[in-house]
């Protein structure tokens, strides 16, 4: 295989990579916040579910929670899999998994706002979600930024998990290329490929931070 | 008619009693200041006429109407929804830390409220904030952050986002607590100038010279009760041992 | 927070951009590459084309769903095109063509193969598999290729009969056959303990890299393998005379599916039949091992 068949092959699982990636993330996002109001509703027993989804989510291998979504349906109600189903596992399962450690990330930064600005926005008479949404969160984000933009990266490099289900991302590719040409050539290039979509991942994220750098 | 009106508020934390069986009204143009020594329940009973904090019994009207009240069974019963919302419109308050939103430019700390609250013609609010911003002697700082600005600048933010709310009356929860003494001498400043235009106000301070000055009624708290309530005048000539006490200790520092 | 907004949403397309690309090559790819061996390249093209073209035409195809380890040559892999090949491959492709399915090539994690095949993901395993040993864990069809297990070790080693790997480390890939008949009391567990360690490896790559450095002294695996191992690699390793084992390789179908591993099964006696079975094994340098025979 020429090393230009080879990039072209890497930058075909690369896509793959990709999309993994920027699924979880609009889908993982979302959830996440949703899961934080869940972890600190008043309400004990939601509160309760939703710790103990943290902690599975958290304490268990994600290739194992990958493995569970996709075959999960068939062993448990025999329904049938395959196909489509494939992607829309591996999306599920990273979606549900990543929406765990967001929610921890978001209601440290929930947690850490200063009661002087609910205070503020009540006396203004806000209502709760505009206090939210318009007061709270966006100094929320600017708070956990750094955490999260921790958790994007680590992303980027679990998409190789996909293999487990066999879906093609960078990394299986990479390593059916080792095999086939019996070198470590691929490995080099894909490390390379993996630390320039980091490389990218980290710019953006930095740029997002020194865009809320403007108040402190 | 008063503006607020304060009945036989009690007020509880967990076990602890800080507000015992308090009445007290704030009538149009009046300037009431509440001093106290240190945990005396004075901060609090703002915090309740404001809503911060919840009452354990007692009645709040505001322009004689309820915004708590408490029922033949000892339960005490807040206004809803519009209702609510209508009479908190009434008031404003200047919080001893600002608590101006630091992601929002000056100008946008005073119209957001206006606009997406009050849902006021945006041209309008504009010309309030810059009449504020004058007022306040920061027509230059429009376009500043609250990160960018002295505590003193700050706090003539806060007071300028509290009146573009166009309030019936304004709490001050110490309003120079936070501040240096030569801060403090701008805040007092402004509130000077509010009280000329018959701002109605109700200041909670520990600066005694200026509560004099300022207010037409000083009320005296202590230990979650009102000790004396009289003119800035009779405060400062008092019989009461404790009020004597109190204003002795103050003139030594 | 607007700009945020702004940039997640360009992500967001992007993203949804990336994952139609991504979903349509997939189609293209387990389309085309029909590789029946014999075809000159020119008329692969051609009828890869062809072939993917029908594949958006003609869904209503019965599709035979084959899952392979794609790290696993010659038996299936990626080839120069990036397209998926192999002995096992191409035989597959022979039997969709007889019975006019569209063979869709699943690579999958080997970890997971049973997994894949019970929960009907795939219709059989068909990638150098090993019916010995797990003679009633599948429905086999009859084996097409006789492989023996061996081991590889570097020319220098002075390691010369499974006796001198007393005290040696030995490298065995994961749930292999090598490594199965290794820890089998009745196969060559009495052998593996007296090695110093019984190192798993994830695949051969790494294996040889460990072999070349010497952090370990032998590695074990299918003789096909270590023939095209050596092939590419070159000087420097020997395969043991002495094998550990003889085994069979066939087409693995869930536990009970007799009715496609019966037809496969003919099939694959009809192309023993035509040398289309010898053509390709001639092709794929495994001439020596295929068993498969007509009747």
């Amino acid at each position: 295989m020429s090393f230009q068949m080879m990039l072209m092959q890497l930058a075909g699982g690369m896509v793959k990579s990709i999309s993994i990636f920027a699924w979880t993330l609009i889908f993982s996002l979302p959830l996440g916040l949703i899961v934080s109001f869940g972890r600190m509703s008043s309400n004990k027993l939601l509160g309760g579910v939703v710790k103990f989804y943290i902690s599975v989510m958290r304490g268990t291998p994600l290739m194992l929670q990958l493995l569970v979504v996709y075959f999960g349906p068939y062993y448990l109600f025999k329904m049938h899999i395959g196909g489509a189903y494939r992607f829309i596992a591996i999306i599920l399962g990273f979606s549900v998994n990543y929406a765990a450690y967001f929610a921890e990330i978001f209601r440290s930064g929930i947690e850490s706002m200063p009661k002087g600005q609910y205070e503020a926005a009540q006396i203004l008479g806000y209502s709760k979600n505009q206090t939210f949404f318009k007061i709270i969160l966006p100094q929320v984000v600017k708070r956990i930024l750094p955490a999260i933009t921790n958790e994007v990266i680590t992303l980027v490099k679990d998409t190789s998990l996909a293999f487990s289900l066999a879906y093609l991302e960078m990394f299986s590719i990479t390593k059916q290329i080792a095999a086939k040409e019996t070198t470590f050539v691929p490995f080099i290039v894909a490390g390379l490929f993996y630390y320039i979509f980091n490389f990218v991942v980290a710019m953006v994220m930095e740029n997002l931070e020194n865009r809320m750098k403007y108040y402190k | 008619m008063n503006i607020l009106e304060m009945n036989h508020i009690n007020k509880k934390f967990d076990k602890l009693e800080v507000i015992k069986d308090i009445s007290l009204s704030v009538s149009e143009g009046e300037i009431l200041s509440i001093i106290g020594p240190s945990g005396s329940g004075k901060s609090t009973i703002l915090r309740c006429a404001t809503m911060l904090e919840t009452i354990n019994g007692g009645e709040i009207k505001y322009l004689d109407k309820q915004a708590v009240r408490t029922d033949d069974n000892g339960n005490v019963v807040y206004a809803k929804g519009d209702k609510m919302k209508n009479i908190k419109s009434n008031f404003g308050l200047v919080f001893q830390n600002f608590n101006l939103f630091p992601h929002y430019s000056v100008l946008k700390n005073i119209m957001d409220a206006p606009l997406t609250v009050q849902k006021r013609d945006k041209k309008e609010v504009y010309e309030t904030a810059k009449d504020l911003l004058e007022k306040m002697g920061l027509s230059d700082k429009a376009d500043y952050y609250p990160c960018q600005l002295s505590g003193g600048q700050q706090q003539r933010v806060s007071i300028a986002r509290a009146l573009a709310m166009k309030p019936k009356i304004l709490f001050f929860d110490e309003p120079t607590s936070a501040l240096d003494p030569e801060l403090t001498l701008e805040i007092l400043k402004v509130i000077r100038g509010l009280a000329e235009e018959h701002m109605t106000m109700v200041i909670v301070t520990h600066e005694m010279n200026f509560a004099r000055e300022v207010s037409s009624r000083i009320i005296f708290m202590e230990k979650g009760v009102i000790v004396e309530e009289t003119t800035p005048e009779k405060m400062f000539n008092s019989d009461n041992q404790r009020t004597r006490e109190f204003l002795g200790r103050y003139s030594q520092l | 927070m607007k700009k945020f907004a702004a940039v997640l949403m360009s992500v967001i397309m992007v993203a949804s951009l990336a994952g139609c690309g991504s979903s349509s090559a997939s189609k293209a790819a387990s389309g085309s590459a029909p590789s029946s061996g014999a075809a000159s390249s020119k008329n692969a093209s051609a009828s890869a084309n062809k072939s993917s073209a029908n594949t958006e035409n003609m869904s209503d195809k019965k599709k035979f769903v084959v899952g392979f380890d794609a790290e696993y040559p010659p038996y299936g892999y990626m080839d120069d095109d990036g397209q998926y090949v192999g002995f096992d491959l191409d035989l597959a492709q022979a039997v969709c063509d007889m019975e006019g399915w569209e063979l869709v090539k699943t690579p999958i994690d080997w970890d997971s193969k049973d997994m894949e095949l019970n929960s009907g993901s795939i219709d059989c395993i068909w990638s150098g598999f090993t019916i010995n040993g797990r003679e009633s864990d599948y429905q086999w069809t009859q084996p097409y290729v006789d492989n023996s297990q061996v081991m590889v070790v570097s020319d220098d080693s002075g390691i010369s009969s499974l006796a001198d790997l007393k005290g040696k480390t030995v490298g065995v890939q994961s749930a292999s056959a090598a490594l199965t008949l290794l820890q089998d009391p009745k196969g060559q567990k009495d052998l593996a303990d007296t090695f110093a360690k019984l190192q798993e490896f994830g695949d051969y790559n790494s294996a040889f890299v460990e072999l070349q450095s010497g952090s370990i002294d032998a590695v074990a695996m299918d003789v096909g393998v270590a023939n095209y191992q050596l092939k590419s690699r070159g000087e420097g390793y020997k395969i043991l005379d002495e094998a550990l084992n003889t085994e069979q390789y066939g087409v693995g179908f869930k536990k009970g599916n007799t009715e496609l591993c019966d037809i496969v099964n003919a099939d694959l006696t009809k192309l023993a039949g035509d040398g289309t079975v010898a053509k390709l094994a001639d092709k794929y340098g495994i001439s020596d091992l295929v068993c498969l025979k007509a009747k």
